[in-house]
Parts: structure tokens; sequence; C-alpha cells
């Protein structure tokens, strides 16, 4: 790209940002999460949820309320926006959309061949599916038995075939085995969406490839603690983890190395980020769990990206917000649908 | 009408409604719409409010609607517009509305289920029949399939034999979008141990949801192996495939395909049974949805405001505050009574006293809400602030008119709205839905009036369409100019200019009774007179619009109390306003009157007194004026000076004065204590509305006490925006001068460019007479277009903003809201 992006940057995405930045504007704020706290059924949920944005996106369902109903209500809502933005976007925009749903896409398959392997039926599990991550020959998936067939058949049209190039091989499937394939697929994305980014430059650049460090840091954290106690072996668990984060490559050696948390969290106070991510964390019985910490650190750069203008990571910063918003009602739902109220303020607040 | 001069007295209300009959009476209340109901649980969320369940139900109800009118729009049928009127029903209606509604909605539900069933069926039916017909052609494709089967063993890798080399065969039908990925998905899964075909069917076939023809893409595909064709069963699953069983014999087919026909035609005649059904059930909904559609949405209404109240102590009534006009209280009071006999106790309202301030009401009719508007644009005025809106009606017009003066651009807009007035009962224009067309029609009086005005000053002017007419005879004598300076043949003959001296005698009989004089239009001096007269005259009216201001805001403070600002604020701005340019105005009339054309030459210019008066000298080749004169300038000019300082300080060291006053006598206090009981409630019974502006502004004092540096501020701000706003305003009025001379010499350059040039063509009658057509045309689209629209809106937009800035600066703060009164009245 050229340098000054900004002067022409509004011909080709001018309107696109604008309405993603009223979208911000109608996330929900503190008040409305108080009161959502407040609810003592899911009805009053959604009285209060008619207050916001949301509006009357639950008009059309019939009683009795669930939790599944409003959240599948608030993905084909986030889905339609996401959908007109992408479907208005110009070059290199859409590359970058496409990039987006990719995470979504790795996540939808790998949920089907799950489901292929426990014998459910697809329609059970398409419900599950992510409707971002969706494409035509999803539902074939099934028809592969190892990832080199999943490649060839299915998956060599769409916008995961790139990922694909190191996770080929003749293995039929198994639970350890789908899950590694995740995990490089996800990886090889995360590099390639890192250097879409930083190829593109400009404050795209600056403001995504922090976010996407990130994410492939807080990849690699989260894989280490799930490989405790599995029969993972240090030098696989080494090839998942994505190298376009901070951590790279000191860090993802050591992290390779690390035998439980406390390895890990020693580790991370290497890290000037980190670090203070990893004392927040509380102790077993009470407090925030890791992945919450995670998550809170993952709103705040999202929200700062807000702060820039001319470039895409709004776009991301916007579907991650929301996506967050969604967890946290689906969070304070859930309590209130199972009379659990103890838990219900732990939601990620978005500031 | 003389409601118009200032907003209505708008007091605050307390509503005692009997539990049983609120209902009711908020039902009435807002058949009328005379109260607006203020918030009394802001601090409760939505959800937690009294009657959230019957809202709720009301909501579910109108959610039932909505799949009604959806289903009827489906239908392709309109809902007629509910006739009469339909007050809300009561309570015990909303359960036998529910019932019915539901038990339309499911009969609606069951009928469309069926018929959506049906039309899957009849549509399956004829897929089938679709492939099944397009299977005729398949053995021409399979024929090259036969050699290739042929061969395939030798393909085969030789460890793999395939016994059963059975070739099977699996039909079906799937849309045209998906068909390419889903031949190379087939090709790339089964590594191409399969034939397909795909053919588009002939016919479009209706979607069953939609109702939509669409066409489809049959596919035969033939495959030997069982695996293969398990994974392509999956496959064409995925893709929504439907699929048919394929019989392979031809005869079979066709047997097949005569039965599926035989159905498809018994199906067709119970669908057609369905949807007479189906059509009578929206017959039924049709008639019953749209009353039904109002009552809910008045019930609803009603319950939102019934949770706006609170709950008395003894949980027997319900507590409402509003706003209200004193006037209609006995109205509201009645109404209340009425509705809530029944009920045993009465509901009663009375009103309660507030520090807040008041709503703004001002009830217009369709004359006056046109120039309302215009003021409310700029902001609707404090409680009972002094509203510009009845003088406006006359000084807008009057000022447009001013820019725009032209009799005959002036009639035909006067004609224009004149048409819209007479027709504005039609209801064709009334629902006329375009946005452009709309704002002309609700401005169709200020038209009017602007149309009208602007033939008065066309006549001033006198000019229509750029011609001068004389409907008088003109004041100057050209005969006795010539017979006084004995022009001769040749000397006419070479000065192609010559002149009219007015002070020879009989050459100016004297002034024009009405306007210009006519024989200007001939002069080359034309111009430079009209500039001079426009000018003057701009400086004439700007001075009065203002000064009118100024005066106006007299009213707001004697109305609100304040006497301090009629001497600290309005007496010096007036001082100032009047010395220097109402001085000014003085000069030109005195000018005017005593200047004859005898003394032409040695005319005094106004413009070197008017610099000179500000600079305290004198100009020895300027005549005087009058004797004196210089006195009285310096005079005017300390004077003026003189109130500046008045009019920045007065105000603040007057409010910190009586600030003073009223902490200091403390010992005094239970004196002073009563006599202020005595006096609210002696003021109480003689009227509210003194009363409590005198509240308000108590209040405002003791805010201002505690910021006097902000009192100062304000009163700095404003001063420096008055004096220099003197200036620059009189300045901004010479935009009438302006504009006019642009709306002059625009239509007459089109006069001289299009409609001379077509009257000098062709002498001959009958080409003149062709000619002329296409020319007076043009002329015509023009005058509309450029002079009409265009120059009518850019006069309508200096006109405003000498109303909004020029104008209302002077007095109006517009810093007011306007009361919405709870009604069920739709909005236009």
């Amino acid at each position: 790209m050229l340098e000054g992006a900004e002067f022409y940057f509004n011909v080709d995405h001018g309107y696109l940002e604008g309405l993603v930045r009223g979208c911000k504007a109608s996330l929900l704020t503190q008040q409305d999460y108080i009161n959502l706290v407040q609810c003592e059924t899911l009805e009053d949920v959604k009285i209060h949820l008619q207050t916001t944005d949301y509006g009357n996106f639950l008009a059309n369902q019939t009683n009795p309320l669930t939790v599944s109903k409003i959240d599948t209500e608030m993905r084909k809502k986030l889905c339609r926006e996401f959908e007109y933005f992408r479907n208005h976007s110009l070059e290199p925009l859409s590359t970058f959309f496409t990039y987006m749903t990719c995470s979504y896409m790795i996540d939808n398959v790998i949920l089907l061949m799950n489901g292929a392997l426990q014998k459910k039926p697809v329609k059970e599990i398409l419900v599950k599916c992510h409707p971002l991550g969706r494409f035509t020959e999803m539902e074939a998936v099934n028809i592969a038995e190892t990832p080199s067939d999943l490649f060839k058949a299915v998956l060599v049209e769409t916008p995961l075939a790139p990922f694909f190039q190191d996770c080929m091989s003749e293995n039929t499937f198994d639970e350890l085995n789908i899950e590694l394939l995740r995990n490089k697929l996800y990886k090889s994305y995360l590099e390639a969406f890192y250097k879409f980014c930083k190829n593109h430059g400009d404050v795209t650049g600056e403001i995504m490839c922090p976010i996407l460090e990130f994410e492939a840091d807080r990849r690699a954290f989260i894989i280490t603690l799930n490989s405790f106690g599995t029969e993972l072996s240090k030098e696989d668990r080494e090839t998942l983890y994505p190298t376009c984060g901070k951590l790279y490559p000191e860090g993802l050696r050591l992290l390779a190395q690390a035998e439980d948390f406390d390895q890990m969290r020693r580790v991370a106070d290497h890290y000037g980020v980190y670090k203070p991510l990893f004392e927040a964390v509380g102790d077993g019985s009470g407090g925030k769990t890791l992945e919450d910490v995670f998550y809170e650190r993952e709103v705040q750069m999202n929200v700062l990206a807000f702060n820039r203008q001319f470039h895409y990571g709004v776009f991301y910063a916007y579907t991650k917000l929301k996506e967050q918003e969604m967890r946290n009602i689906v969070w304070i739902a859930e309590c209130i649908s199972q009379r659990h109220r103890t838990k219900i303020n732990s939601y990620i607040p978005i500031l | 009408m003389g409601s118009m001069f200032r907003g209505e007295e708008v007091v605050l209300v307390q509503f005692f409604l009997p539990t049983s009959a609120a209902y009711s009476c908020v039902s009435q209340l807002g058949e009328l719409g005379l109260a607006e109901f203020r918030d009394l649980n802001a601090s409760v969320s939505a959800f937690q409010r009294r009657f959230v369940g019957d809202v709720r139900r009301c909501e579910e109800l109108e959610k039932t609607f909505m799949f009604l009118q959806e289903e009827v729009r489906r239908a392709g049928l309109v809902l007629p517009p509910p006739e009469g009127r339909l007050l809300a029903p009561p309570p015990r209606d909303l359960l036998r509305i529910q019932e019915e509604t539901d038990r339309l909605a499911r009969e609606l539900r069951d009928v469309r289920g069926n018929q959506q069933s049906l039309r899957a069926q009849l549509h399956q039916l004829q897929l089938h029949s679709a492939v099944l017909g397009q299977g005729h052609h398949l053995p021409l494709a399979a024929a090259p399939m036969d050699g290739l089967l042929e061969r395939s063993p030798l393909l085969q890798p030789p460890g793999g034999p395939h016994q059963d080399l059975r070739v099977n065969f699996v039909a079906g039908a799937v849309k045209p979008t998906k068909a390419a990925a889903l031949e190379r998905l087939l090709w790339r899964a089964c590594r191409g141990f399969l034939i397909a075909s795909f053919r588009e069917t002939e016919q479009q076939l209706e979607d069953p949801v939609t109702g939509e023809p669409a066409t489809w893409m049959t596919f035969l595909i033939s495959y030997w192996g069982e695996q293969i064709g398990q994974k392509i069963r999956k496959i064409t699953d995925c893709f929504h495939c439907h699929v048919f069983p394929f019989v392979e014999q031809e005869e079979g087919r066709l047997g097949t395909l005569q039965q599926l026909q035989q159905q498809s035609l018994e199906l067709q005649e119970v669908l057609g049974e369905t949807e007479r059904f189906l059509s009578q059930v929206l017959g039924r909904v049709q008639q019953l949805l749209p009353p039904w559609q109002v009552q809910i949405r008045k019930m609803k209404a009603v319950y939102l405001v019934l949770n706006q109240c609170s709950m008395s102590a003894t949980h027997k009534c319900l507590i409402a505050e509003g706003w209200c006009a004193s006037s209609d209280l006995p109205t509201l009071q009645q109404v209340l009574q009425d509705s809530s006999s029944e009920a045993g106790v009465s509901a009663v309202v009375h009103r309660i006293p507030c520090r807040e301030m008041p709503p703004t009401l001002i009830r217009t009719n369709r004359f006056t809400a046109g120039f309302q508007g215009i003021v409310d644009a700029y902001g609707v005025g404090r409680y009972q602030e002094v509203n510009p809106a009845p003088y406006t009606i006359i000084t807008f017009p009057f000022l447009f008119a001013v820019m725009f003066g032209d009799v005959g651009h002036g009639l035909l807009m006067f004609l224009f709205a004149l048409a819209m007035v007479l027709a504005e009962n039609r209801p064709a224009v009334k629902a006329a839905q375009n946005e452009i067309w709309q704002t002309f029609f609700s401005g169709r009086y200020l038209l009017l009036l602007m149309g009208l005005f602007s033939v008065y000053t066309g006549f001033i002017y006198n000019e229509c369409f750029s011609r001068a007419t004389t409907i008088f005879p003109s004041g100057w004598s050209v005969a006795a100019m010539a017979t006084q300076s004995g022009w001769s043949d040749a000397f006419l003959a070479e000065h192609p200019l010559l002149t009219l001296d007015p002070a020879v005698s009989g050459v100016f009989l004297g002034p024009y009774p009405f306007g210009i004089d006519p024989v200007w239009s001939l002069a080359v001096n034309h111009l430079t007179f009209l500039n001079s007269f426009k000018m003057k005259m701009s400086i004439i009216l700007g001075v009065t619009h203002m000064t009118f201001g100024v005066v106006l805001g007299v009213f707001n403070h004697v109305h609100f109390g304040q006497w301090h600002r009629l001497l600290l604020e309005t007496l010096p701005e007036l001082i100032f306003l009047l010395g220097l340019f109402g001085y000014l105005v003085f000069l030109v009339i005195y000018k005017w009157l005593c200047c004859s054309a005898t003394s032409a030459a040695s005319a005094p210019s106004l413009l070197i007194h008017f610099i000179n008066m500000f600079l305290f000298s004198h100009s020895p080749t300027n005549q005087s004026l009058f004797p004196g004169q210089e006195g009285v300038q310096s005079a005017l000019v300390v004077l003026a000076l003189a109130t500046v300082p008045v009019l920045l300080l007065g105000t603040p060291l007057f409010l910190r004065w009586q600030h003073r006053r009223s902490l200091r006598p403390t010992g005094r206090q239970p004196e002073e204590d009563k006599s202020g009981i005595l006096d609210s409630s002696d003021a109480s019974v003689a009227g509210w509305g003194s009363d409590e502006e005198k509240v308000g502004c108590l209040g405002d004092r003791e805010e201002a006490e505690f910021v006097l540096s902000e009192v100062l501020m304000h009163q700095a701000i404003h001063t420096i925006e008055f004096c220099l706003g003197c200036i620059s305003n009189t300045a901004s009025y010479l935009r009438l001068w302006a504009l006019s001379l642009a709306h002059a010499q625009l239509s007459e350059v089109l006069w001289a460019m299009v409609m001379r040039v077509g009257l000098r063509m062709g002498h001959e009658l009958g080409v003149a007479a062709v000619v002329l057509v296409p020319i007076f045309a043009a002329f015509a689209g023009l005058t509309v277009a450029i002079l009409l629209v265009m120059e009518g809106l850019s006069a309508f937009l200096h006109a405003l903003r000498l109303h909004w800035v020029e104008f209302q600066n002077k007095f109006y703060l517009g810093s007011g809201y306007k009361l919405s009164p709870f009604t069920f009245a739709e909005e236009d």
C-alpha cells in the first residue's frame, strides 16, 4: 500500500467504517448490564434487550424462550450485519473479511468432524455451527477419512485450502488427530492473517498486528495449559504454537518445556505484557480464570482499535466485541435460567 | 389568536385516579389529548413496573396481529383502514380479542401449513416427474458410458476386481446455483468413478415456500460400487438435493411418470380446495384485524401511561402527574368525573406548585401553523415568552416580498398557493406522499401571503415580469423639457441620450401617486436611482424591525416581573440603537423631505455625515443638514457610548445588591416570612401563572447569586453581541437591497435575452407567431424555474435568516420545550 492511505481510504471504505462505528456505539452499556443482571426471568431479559439496539429480534420466537434461542438470534443478527459489511466491501477489505471468517470455518469443520466421529447426525451439529463460518461444502466433510482426503475432496475450493499445507497426512481421524488438525490449521491461519496485515501496512497493520500477536500468544498459552496431562509430546506441542506472536521464538521454546501452570507462569513473567495478566489470575477457589483474563485483555485491545481511523481493524474489533457481548448475555441468561445468581456478575465488561 | 402572543398558561396537575377507573380515565384523556404525563417511576426499570404484564399481553397480541397482517399481505390483499371512532376497549375485552385472534391465527396457521405441505408435495411430484422426464434423454448420455464401462475393468487396479459391475443410478434435482459445486465435489470425492449428467428443467416450478418460479437442475448420476454410492448419497444430502428412485427400464419409468401425473392432478384439486378455505379465513381477518389493531394500540398506550403513575399509600388509587393548560382544567375535571362515575369514587385532578419550567403550549390553526413552524424551527420558546409568530405572519412575507418584488411573479405564486388552499380538503392532495410536495403544501398559507405581498411590492417597484406599467400618468414631462431647452431635430438626431432636469419648471410635475415612476424604466440611470432608493429603504426597514424586536423584550420583562431589566437593559439598548441607527434613519428621511431638485448640486452626503459623527469631526465641503447638527450628533454618540457600561454592569450589580439585601435582614425574618406566605397565597388565588413565574425567577436569582462571575460573563456576552450586532445586523438588512436588485436584474436579463429577441424576429405575422411559441415556452419555463423557484427559495432563506438572527435574537430565547400531550390522534 502507498503511504498516507487516509487520503483515499474513505473513497472505498468510508461508508462501511461509518457503519461499523455506528454499530459499535450501540453495544450494550454498563447500565444495560446492570439492568440485565437484575432480571428475574428470560422474559425480562428479552424486554430489556428490546430497549437496546437488539430491538425486536426475539419477537418471532415462540414461547418458551430459551437461552439457545437467544443465542441463535443474536448470532443471526451479527451475521446479518457482517454479511452486509462483506457484501458492500471492496478489495482488500473483502479479503480481510474472508480472513475473519476463516477462523469460524475452521471451528465448524472441526465441529462437524467430531460429530461424524461420534456418529451424530449432521443436522444436529449444523445447528451448533457458527453462521459466520458457513460454506456450501461444509456438510460434506464427514465423507473424508483422512486429512488429505478432506483437503482434496472438500476443502480445496474454500479459503481454508492454503492452511492445509503442513497438515496433510494419511492417518485416519481420531479425536486427538482432529484437535491437532484444528490447532495446525489455526496456526497457519493466524500466520497467514498476520502476514496479510503486516503486508498491508498502514494503520491496519499497526492495529491488527498487536491484536493477532496477542491472539497467537493466547493460543500458545491455552494449548500448553490444555496439553498438561495428555499424551501430546512436547515436540508435537511446539509444532502447534503459532509463530507470529511476541513469544516467538524464545518464549515458545520455554513454553514447550513447561510442565505445569507454575512453569508457564514463569515463562510469562519474562514478558511485560503477560505478567500482569497471569498475576490477575485467581487461585482455584475464586477469582478470574486465565481465559477470562485473556478475554478482558482482548476486549481492551479491541476497544482501543476504535481510537484510530482509516483502518480495517475496526471490523475485526467490532465482531470480536459483539461476540464478547453475546457471550456475556448468554452467561447472564444462563445464570438466570439456572437460578445460579452468585456468579452472574462475572461477565466481561466492555468499556 | 390571543393565545398566539405568548404561550398558554400550563400548570402541573396531579391526578388521583381510583384504581378501578384509572384505565377508562386515561383512555378518555388520550382521546382528548390535553395532558402530558410525567414519568413518576423513572428509577424503576421497564420490567418492574406495575402494568408490565398487560403491556406484555398487548405486545403478544400485536405479534399475532403482525403474523396475520403478514399473511394477508402475502396473499396479495390489503387491509382496509378502520372506520369510525374506535375507543380503547375495556380491559375485559382484551381476553375476548386475544381468544379470537388466537383462534384465527391458529386456523390460519393450520390452513397455511396444510397448503404448504400440499405445495411441497406437489413440488416434489413435479420435480420427480421432471427428473424422470429428463431421464428419457439419458440413454443417449449413457451410450458412451457403456463404452467406458467396458473399458473400465482395464483401468481398475488388478488387485480390486469388481464383481458387481452393475451400474447404479442416483437421480435428483438441485438448485442451479449449487449444481457446479456439486458436480466438482462429486468428481473430486469419487475420483471420477461416476458419470453425472446435469440438465436444466424446461419449465419453471413454483417454490413451495416463496411461491416464486425457479428452474432446477436435474441430474442423473451413474456409478458403480456400493462405497461410492454411499458417498454420493452423503454429498447429495449435504447439498440439499431431492433424490428420487430411478427405475432403469424405460417402461417402468413411463409408468411411474403417468402415475405421478395422476397424483399431481389429484393433489392440485385438494390444493385448490385448501386455497378456497384459506381465502375465506383471510377475508375474516381482513374484516376484523384493522379495528383490533387500533384498539390494542390504544390499550397499550394507556397501559404505558399507567406505568408512569405511582401508587397511593392505601393502594386505592393511582397518582399521576402531568402538564396541562390551565384553561383545559375544567374540561379535564369534567371528563375525569364522567369516566369514573361507574367506579363510585370520582377521579380528581388538582394543580400542584412546581419549580420546574413548564412546557410551552401555543395552539395553532392551519393558517398560523406554518408561521409557528418557522419560529419553532429556531427554538421552542421558553414558557410564556413573547411569541414572535404572530408578527412573523406579516413581517416574514413582507421582507420576502421586498426581495421578490414583481407583480407577475408574485401573482403566479399567489395563484399557486391559492390553488393549494382551495384544494386542501381533497383527500388526494392530503394523501400525497411526495416530500417536496408536502413541504410546499404545509407552507401554502405562507406562500399565499408571500405572493400577495410580492404583488404589492411589485407595484411599488413598478415591475411586472421586469416591465414597468403605466397606471397613472407619469410625473415627468418630456415635452416641457423639449420646449424649455429648445431641442431641435438636429440636436435630437445627434444625441441619443437626453437629460430631463427636474429643476426646470414644468418638467417634474410631482411625485408619482404610487411606487416608482414608470419613466425611470426608460432612463439609463434607472439602476443608480433604484439602488439609492432600495438601500435606504433596507436601512429603514431593518432599523424599524430591530427596534420592534427590542420593544417586544419589554413585554417579556413586564410579564416575568423583571422590572430592573426594563431600566438596565431595554432602555440602554433602545438608546444605543435609536441614537446611532435611528438617527441615520432620521437623516435619510430628513434629506428626502428637505433637499429639493434645485439644491441637488450642493446636497450633503449622508455617508460623510455619518462617518464624521463617530469621528466628532466636520468636513467643510459637506454642507450640514440642519443647524446645530454637530452638537446633536456629538450628544447622541456620547449618550450611546454611555449606555454600554450600563448595559454591561447594570444587571449583574443590581442582582448582587438584591442578593445582599435578601441575606441581610435575618433579624426581621418572621415578618417577611409572613408577608411572603400572604403574598403567595394571595397570588395563587389571583392567578397561578404570575406567581409561578415569580417562583421561577426567584429560583433563577438564587442560582445567580452563587456564581456572580457567570452572570457578569453572560451579560458581557450579551452586551458585546448587542452592540456589535447593531452594526452588523443593520448591514445585514442590506441583503434586502441586494436580493431585490438581483431579482430585478435577472428578470430583466431574461426578458431582454429571450422575449425581446423573440419579438424582434420575423416581421410577417405567420413567422412571428410560429417563432413566439417556443420562445414563450422557454421564457415561461425559465421564469418558473429560475425566477420563481430558485429566486424564491433564496429570498425565503434570507427572510428566514433576517427573522431568526436579526429579529429574534433581540428578545427571543427559544430555550423551552413543547407540551406534547398524551393523545391517540395520529400525527400528520
